[in-house]
């Protein structure tokens, strides 16, 4: 090709017109439309990726750091009042078998759920704490006793066994004031290694009013049928009767009294039962904050994806064939058109 | 002209000035493209009016602004051939074929204006790009939407058909 002739074609390059210069100009002055908000948005992926990977990573470590632990030892409260004994019962049931490999916990009277004063409460507590052989397991069974008398309470039971070879455990069922649960299970957990423990708190001031209000109605009615026996002018048979009504009155007295009782001491002494283990600790898990999790996160979310890729996969290998299919089509019809005009 | 002397944003004045600079590179562009200076002339309106529209996206480090706006010319040209082509299939029963020679620039020899009108318009957009506009190779590739080896590929055919031709003429 000759360069006068594509000299000749680079000077003939065409100008625009006036007209269409003035219609441009008149464009460059023209404020824009603003974008839809949704197309500026989606311009900026990253505004919309990064909070969302932000959240689903956050979302993930709240949700695995969450999981109950299938190790280590358990502290559980049950807390509630007639319904909540069956829940205790529950939970005592399940925590009773053979001690598990646990980990150490850290407990003291600060981290025990206390009664609340002023409330007539019943509380039952359960500890299994582990000691360093049998000599040990001696001593801490009768401080153990001690701490209770100490207190204000008392053993109301008492297993011992220490076998010449083998694990040696003790079981204690100790009654110490409800107001002073809290001190005693402090001085319980400094006895050895708390392997697990449980509180139980059932209120019981319901009750306790309940039977209050029955008394003093009944009282009323006593009252009453002594003040109508004492007139003299009463018939023999009316007499009679209202002396069965007052013996009767007398007796669900009699009754109301002696629940009211049992409720109150039921409130007045809580249960501890103790249980002592020379078993040695399995190994301890290791203690692992939401940072050190990281692996086990990784290694969801790598699960989470591969499941996606496995669904979404063949229909994202679909897209993409269909939109080269798409793309080409596109091009050879534009080159037709080209080739056409 | 020119333009009114109140403040305007950064990127609308940066608009008005990019129009201006490129306006004659989009219109000759379009002259080759469609052989038809006024249908170039509207074809170039409504690329700006769509340039404008699309101004915010546009980034610099991309493309420069003349190659994006070729490729704005380009797609409005594709969509008017299109219209085009749907109308004549339309009216295919009473059409008469366009055999208009078309309206080339003006400052070309007569042999030259035969030849170029004798060629596709695939082949006129290369030669528009590589020689009239002097894009580079990724430039013009980048407005054809084809690799750089395709656009030097396209240029040589139609350089060497439009030397044929050329000698046919004289």
């Amino acid at each position: 090709m000759s360069e006068h002739l594509l000299d000749q074609i680079r000077q003939s390059k065409p100008v625009a017109p006036a007209e269409l210069r003035e219609r441009v100009r008149e464009l460059g002055v023209a404020r824009p439309a603003p974008e839809p908000f949704l197309a500026r948005f989606l311009q900026r992926r990253f505004l919309v990726a990064v909070p969302l990977t932000l959240v689903v990573g956050l979302l993930a470590v709240g949700v695995l750091t969450d999981l109950p632990r299938s190790d280590g030892g358990d502290t559980s409260v049950a807390v509630g009042g007639s319904a909540g004994t069956d829940e205790a019962e529950k939970a005592r049931e399940s925590s009773a078998p053979s001690l598990p490999a646990a980990e150490p916990l850290q407990g003291n009277a600060d981290s025990a759920i206390a009664p609340s004063p002023g409330r007539l409460q019943r509380v039952d507590a359960e500890m299994r704490l582990r000691v360093e052989g049998l000599e040990e397991l001696s001593t801490a069974t009768k401080r153990a006793m001690r701490i209770a008398q100490s207190l204000g309470g008392f053993v109301a039971s008492v297993q011992y066994d220490a076998p010449a070879q083998g694990i040696g455990g003790a079981n204690l069922v100790l009654r110490v004031p409800t107001p002073r649960i809290q001190t005693a299970i402090a001085q319980l957990s400094a006895l050895g290694t708390i392997l697990g423990q449980r509180i139980g708190i059932e209120d019981l001031q319901t009750s306790a009013n309940d039977l209050t209000d029955q008394l003093v109605e009944n009282q009323r009615r006593i009252a009453q049928l002594r003040r109508q026996l004492a007139s003299a002018t009463l018939a023999d048979e009316e007499r009679a009767v209202l002396q069965a009504r007052l013996a009767e009155e007398r007796r669900q007295l009699a009754d109301l009294q002696t629940a009211l009782r049992g409720t109150r001491a039921e409130g007045a002494l809580a249960t501890v039962q103790v249980s002592l283990t020379t078993e040695a600790l399995a190994p301890a898990a290791k203690d692992e904050g939401r940072l050190d999790r990281l692996g086990e996160i990784l290694a969801w979310e790598g699960t989470a994806l591969l499941y996606v890729l496995a669904i979404a996969g063949p229909f994202v290998l679909l897209g993409l064939v269909v939109w080269l299919a798409l793309r080409l089509r596109r091009r050879r019809e534009e080159t037709r058109l080209l080739e056409q005009a | 002209m020119t333009l009114p002397a109140r403040r305007q944003p950064a990127q609308l004045v940066s608009f008005a000035a990019t129009a201006e600079a490129h306006l004659d590179d989009v219109y000759g562009y379009l002259v080759y493209l469609t052989r038809d200076r006024s249908l170039a002339e509207d074809l170039a309106a409504e690329t700006f009016e769509k340039a404008l529209k699309l101004w915010r996206r546009f980034d610099p480090r991309r493309a420069s602004a003349r190659t994006w706006l070729c490729q704005i010319a380009r797609t409005t040209a594709l969509d008017w051939f299109r219209a085009e082509e749907r109308r004549h299939r339309r009216e295919h029963a009473v059409a008469v074929p366009d055999v208009s020679p078309g309206d080339m620039p003006q400052g070309l020899s007569p042999e030259l204006e035969a030849a170029l009108a004798g060629l596709s318009a695939a082949e006129r957009e290369v030669i528009a790009l590589r020689i009239l506009l002097e894009l580079d190779g990724d430039e013009a590739a980048r407005v054809l939407g084809i690799s750089a080896t395709a656009v030097s590929t396209r240029l040589s055919r139609a350089l060497k058909k439009l030397e044929e031709r050329m000698t046919v003429h004289v």
